[in-house]
């Protein structure tokens, strides 16, 4: 069954950030690190492997002269999201014992 | 919520996703402003048409529409302009619940303008599209007082069929006292007490 759900969403912090922008869209870093309570070398690691596989682009810009990382889900993210999620329905209703 | 690098269990990520989107919707939060601008600009509104048509005192009683618009749209153009500047984490809630107050204000124009064109009153077709948007604001802030104030305004124009164009003014200056302004006030308590509607 575990072969069956996406193994790259396995991962507390990257299912977490992914989660936080299904409903964000987008988000700085540092509100993703205050949302997630992660560390910044941690979340930078992993947002670098969301970002490795499509799911989010990350945009490095200036707000007020202040470098500003910005996190941004895409549509290959939704849709991973989404079917994460299906998968995840599908597990559980399969645990459920046959009615009957 | 504390994250580590762990490889989750299907019930924990499923944990993982519900308690990652409470904490993303606790930022979507309404603090009633609109629903008591326009909550007093449509009551005073609909008192001064009403007024003003029973008794002669004006050949275009509708200018109070005019004049309201004239306060209204700058009032909320201005507030929605500073929340957006100043908002750091967006939110596709606070979109939708933009998207749903947008689509009423086009319909709202479209039934208005259908309206007077058909020569009838466009008190109740206002106030359907009224009720809508509040009770569609009220599903997503999960706000009774909303979903209550809602029910109101559509009974108010099923009302309408048994009443004159002038008595719609009346019926609608209530719809906007029970509907937009009574909610507006306890959504606007709520916030203050610090509770967020819709997280």
């Amino acid at each position: 069954m575990y072969q069956e759900l996406n193994p790259l969403l396995l991962s507390q912090l990257r299912l977490a950030i992914l989660s936080y922008l299904m409903v964000a869209r987008e988000a700085e870093f540092n509100i993703l690190k205050e949302k997630t309570g992660a560390t910044s070398g941690n979340l930078s690691v992993q947002v670098g492997k969301l970002q490795e596989a499509g799911y989010i682009t990350v945009e490095k810009t200036y707000k007020n002269n202040y470098p500003l990382t910005l996190c941004r889900i895409t549509p290959e993210g939704i849709i991973a999201f989404e079917q994460f999620y299906q998968d995840l329905k599908t597990y559980f209703d399969n645990q459920k014992p046959p009615s009957p | 919520m504390q994250t580590t690098e762990k490889i989750l269990s299907p019930l924990e990520s499923l944990q993982v996703i519900r308690e990652t989107i409470d904490i993303a919707k606790r930022t979507f939060r309404d603090n009633g402003f609109h629903f008591l601008l326009w909550g007093w600009l449509v009551a005073i509104a609909s008192l001064v048409h009403w007024y003003l048509a029973t008794n002669n005192l004006h050949e275009h009683p509708e200018m109070a529409w005019g004049i309201m618009v004239i306060i209204g749209m700058p009032a909320a153009i201005i507030r929605e302009w500073r929340r957006e500047k100043n908002k750091r984490e967006p939110n596709v809630f606070s979109q939708w619940y933009n998207m749903i107050w947008l689509g009423f204000g086009i319909s709202m124009i479209l039934a208005i303008t259908l309206a007077v064109k058909n020569h009838l009153s466009p008190t109740p077709f206002i106030l359907i599209l009224m009720g809508f948007a509040t009770f569609m604001s009220g599903i997503m802030l999960k706000f009774r007082p909303l979903i209550f104030g809602a029910i109101v305004i559509w009974a108010g124009a099923l009302w309408c069929l048994f009443l004159s164009d002038v008595q719609h003014l009346l019926v609608q200056g209530a719809c906007a006292i029970f509907g937009y302004l009574l909610p507006g006030y306890l959504l606007n308590q709520e916030v203050k007490k610090g509770h967020v509607p819709g997280a």
